[in-house]
């Protein structure tokens, strides 16, 4: 028998096909929403799992995840809570005693988890390697003398002078992660790829650039509750890749740009998460270089740059605005900041008084990311309104960043930094020190006091003696109109209406294990 | 000759590749270890990767170490290069080959009924089409095809290359990425092929043909086809080389793990081990793959047979 269709069964066949597979009879099953898995976008791959060389936070977010610390974060908080240790107590300014929750342990066979495991933790971060190089966190335990292990659960951690940030730098965060002597004497250099730990979840798989899998572990036996069995996480460089990824139901939480949030708002079973940041974004000069050693033409920079119009046109006027360093959720936040209004004729005169009535030319240096140059636009034209000709300078990442090594930042006239933040002031203050000056001080602004300053608040214990140091610090820099701030940065999430995800206010910080149902 | 023009065209890709690294600002001693890194520790780590080195010795280390298939490592995780290069270089491969495939397939008959219907409507169809082809950019057909295939009408899947070992998913991963890439050589190839079939229309053995009552689809699919596609097949070649290591933006927004996403990633952040076994790799197959279309050439073109022949024999 044959069979032969004629032209018109076979458009007819055609359109049938066509007209299902536009109503969606032959789409594919989307993403499933069952509560037992999760996809999160991160926005590059894992790079290094071991926590002493960590590259950022998408390897730390597993890694607090995976291991556990004597304390971890409490989502959406700068608290702490217990997590592997059943006590901790701030002994003296220079001493911690924990205790170890009995019967924790490793995974893939390596036993128990003891006060030896948290001094060999701890204690290499002061030590330098076989090959006698130091950890690149180094400097996150930098107050550290030694831990000593007075039972096989208990010890105390002492220190060389009192470190107030130790809780929340250190301790809390990827630098107080516990991993076992053991797995590490075992797996050599593999231990950036391998992640043996004690915490809520197990390191499953990971299929470098495509995806890592996370899986709660059976064997758990601290505090915290993981709602999801597994959390997939799909390293995804592209923004409006994830976005459309996202819409398509390919994943089920992302970041997004805070520009795009009224879209995302508009989106069905999608719910918008929003957190201000404690990162910090400001412009300034080279105040070593002429003219801008000159602090009346500092100060004329200051009121001739519109703050408010780079918000508005380079930030979508989404961003809120930074008046100085910290962060209005940090300690040391100054609330009554100086909020410096765009002021032509009094920017005029200064320059005018430092002999410069005919303006000047300069460079502006800023990443080529699209916000950067954005304000760039906008600083070149209001600066062009008092005279001055801004050349802009747009550099990759690489070729950046690398202007803080060999003095790079000597060169710099004018520069747009942004820096993201942690939730001690002293992690903020520390780059502006005089011993940063060719490093990451590009202002190259140098004060005594500013630098004594930074070192007390280092050691200071006293809350309320902090908060007037780190006052007084921001205001030195104020003084010196070398710093003209811009934002503190905002971040937005989207996750589908089922999911709530557990975050930290600084919006890099996510706890794996607090992501839940909504 | 062909041979050491190849091994030169590597060694040379290589020189080139350790120059820049010299030359362009940043380096992975100061992204790997970060903001607070004292300048000690990355003077040390320059050191220990080998970046202080003069270039001859930095060469010289490379391909020697290459030539053993050490590729070094990542210098932020540790892994092996030539893992991270094999277990990218597959999807790739299947990336360039469809998106070729696909060109073929539909610039091929594109071009060849331009040609048999010189200035007629389909033509300046064709021509329209293909110059719009040629001149739409990868990265916007790529988010074109996204919208529309795989939001929209949720058709096919937005991110990656499909599961390992389930060629059936790994195909339908590759559909759009491979469209996106294919759209501007599909114009390519329709314009080259009508000129030379053109050409070769016109030729006098073509004439006698015809003269001799030869059917005219003998003349075109049996005799005037083939030396037609030689010009399409030399571009084709260097074609498949650039698609191995420049589909990055198909790569990055596809979100496929390939070898262009793969170098794209680590020239960011100045990671130059994986910058440079990757680059390696694409020279080398770029290098094979124009091998391989010029042997095509004797196959294909038997005046190139012939000339061969009386090479052979003038030499011996």
């Amino acid at each position: 028998m044959s069979y032969a269709a004629t032209r018109r069964q076979v458009l007819a066949g055609g359109s049938a096909l066509l007209a299902a597979a536009t109503t969606g009879l032959l789409r594919p099953t989307p993403a499933s929403a069952a509560p037992d898995k999760i996809v999160v976008r991160v926005d590059r791959d894992l790079a290094n799992l071991d926590p002493a060389n960590r590259t950022g936070p998408i390897d730390v977010n597993v890694l607090n995840a995976v291991q556990q610390g004597l304390i971890a974060f409490k989502p959406g908080s700068t608290d702490w809570q217990l997590d592997a240790a059943e006590e901790i107590k701030q002994v003296s300014d220079t001493e911690i005693s924990f205790k170890l929750r009995p019967g924790l342990t490793f995974t893939d066979g390596y036993g128990d988890l003891t006060a030896e495991d948290v001094k060999f933790s701890f204690e290499r971060f002061i030590k330098p390697d076989s090959a006698g190089k130091m950890v690149d966190y180094a400097s996150d335990w930098g107050a550290l003398d030694h831990v000593e292990v007075t039972g096989p659960l208990t010890g105390r951690i002492l220190l060389k002078s009192a470190a107030p940030a130790l809780w929340v730098i250190t301790l809390a965060d990827g630098s107080g992660r516990i991993i076992s002597k053991k797995a590490f004497e075992k797996l050599g250099d593999k231990i950036a790829s391998t992640v043996i730990g004690s915490g809520p979840y197990i390191f499953k798989e990971w299929k470098p650039r495509e995806q890592f899998v996370l899986e709660i572990n059976p064997d758990y036996k601290g505090p915290i509750k993981p709602f999801f069995k597994q959390i997939v996480g799909r390293p995804i460089q592209e923004q409006k890749t994830s976005d459309i990824a996202f819409q398509a139901n390919e994943i089920d939480f992302e970041r997004f740009e805070p520009e795009n949030k009224k879209a995302f708002s508009a989106l069905p079973d999608t719910s918008v998460v929003e957190l201000q940041g404690i990162d910090y974004v400001w412009f300034g000069p080279n105040i070593e270089k002429k003219p801008f050693d000159d602090i009346r033409v500092r100060q004329a920079l200051r009121l001739a740059v519109d703050v408010d119009a780079i918000l508005a046109g380079a930030y979508a006027g989404l961003y809120p605005r930074a008046n100085a360093l910290l962060a209005p959720n940090l300690l040391g936040y100054w609330k009554e900041a100086p909020v410096y209004k765009r002021d032509l004729e009094t920017a005029k005169k200064l320059l005018a008084d430092a002999g410069l009535a005919d303006g000047f030319k300069t460079t502006l240096t800023v990443l080529s990311d699209a916000k950067p140059q954005a304000v760039a636009a906008i600083v070149q034209a209001n600066l062009a309104e008092v005279g001055i000709q801004v050349d802009i300078n747009t550099l990759d990442p690489g070729a950046y960043w690398a202007l803080g090594e060999k003095d790079g930042s000597k060169v710099l006239d004018l520069s747009l930094i942004e820096y993201s933040g942690k939730f001690d002031p002293s992690f903020q203050t520390q780059w502006f020190t005089s011993a940063q000056v060719g490093q990451w001080n590009w202002q190259r602004w140098k004060s005594k006091e500013f630098d004594d300053l930074d070192a007390q608040g280092a050691k200071t214990t006293d809350p309320k003696e902090r908060e007037a140091i780190y006052l007084k610090a921001q205001q030195l820099m104020d003084e010196s109109a070398a710093f003209v701030w811009i934002t503190h940065n905002v971040n937005t999430y989207a996750a589908k209406s089922w999911l709530k995800p557990g975050l930290l206010p600084n919006g890099n910080g996510w706890l794996y294990t607090a992501f839940s149902a909504a | 000759m062909k041979l050491t023009a190849a091994a030169v065209a590597v060694v040379g890709a290589v020189l080139l590749l350790l120059s820049l690294t010299l030359l362009i600002p940043g380096d992975p001693a100061t992204m790997l270890l970060g903001p607070r890194a004292t300048p000690e520790t990355v003077a040390a780590l320059k050191a220990e990767m080998g970046l202080d080195l003069p270039l001859p010795t930095r060469l010289a280390q490379f391909l020697g170490r290459a030539a053993t298939g050490d590729l070094g490592v990542d210098i932020f995780s540790g892994r092996p290069v030539s893992t991270m290069v094999l277990q990218a270089l597959p999807n790739t491969i299947l990336l360039a080959v469809s998106a070729i495939l696909l060109a073929i397939l539909f610039g091929l008959p594109l071009g060849t009924i331009a040609a048999l219907k010189p200035d007629s409507i389909a033509d300046q169809a064709i021509a329209f089409l293909s110059v719009g082809f040629v001149s739409a950019p990868s990265f916007v057909n790529s988010i074109f095809l996204l919208l529309v295939f795989a939001l929209w009408l949720n058709w096919f899947p937005v991110l990656g290359a499909g599961t390992a070992g389930d060629p059936l998913d790994q195909l339908w991963h590759v559909v759009l990425p491979a469209v996106a890439l294919a759209v501007g050589w599909i114009g390519y190839i329709a314009r080259l092929l009508r000129s030379s079939l053109l050409e070769v229309l016109n030729e006098p053995y073509v004439r006698t043909m015809r003269a001799y009552g030869v059917p005219e689809s003998v003349i075109v699919l049996k005799y005037a086809l083939k030396p037609a596609c030689i010009p399409t097949l030399a571009i084709l070649g260097i074609g498949v080389g650039e698609l191995l290591g420049g589909a990055v933006f198909a790569e990055v927004i596809f979100n496929r793990p390939g070898l262009g996403s793969l170098i794209y990633g680590a020239i960011a952040v100045r990671n130059y081990p994986v910058v440079q076994g990757g680059v390696l790799v694409v020279v080398l197959l770029f290098v094979a793959t124009n091998f391989l279309v010029d042997l095509s050439y004797l196959w294909i073109d038997p005046r190139a047979r012939a000339r061969l022949a009386l090479a052979g024999e003038r030499s011996a």
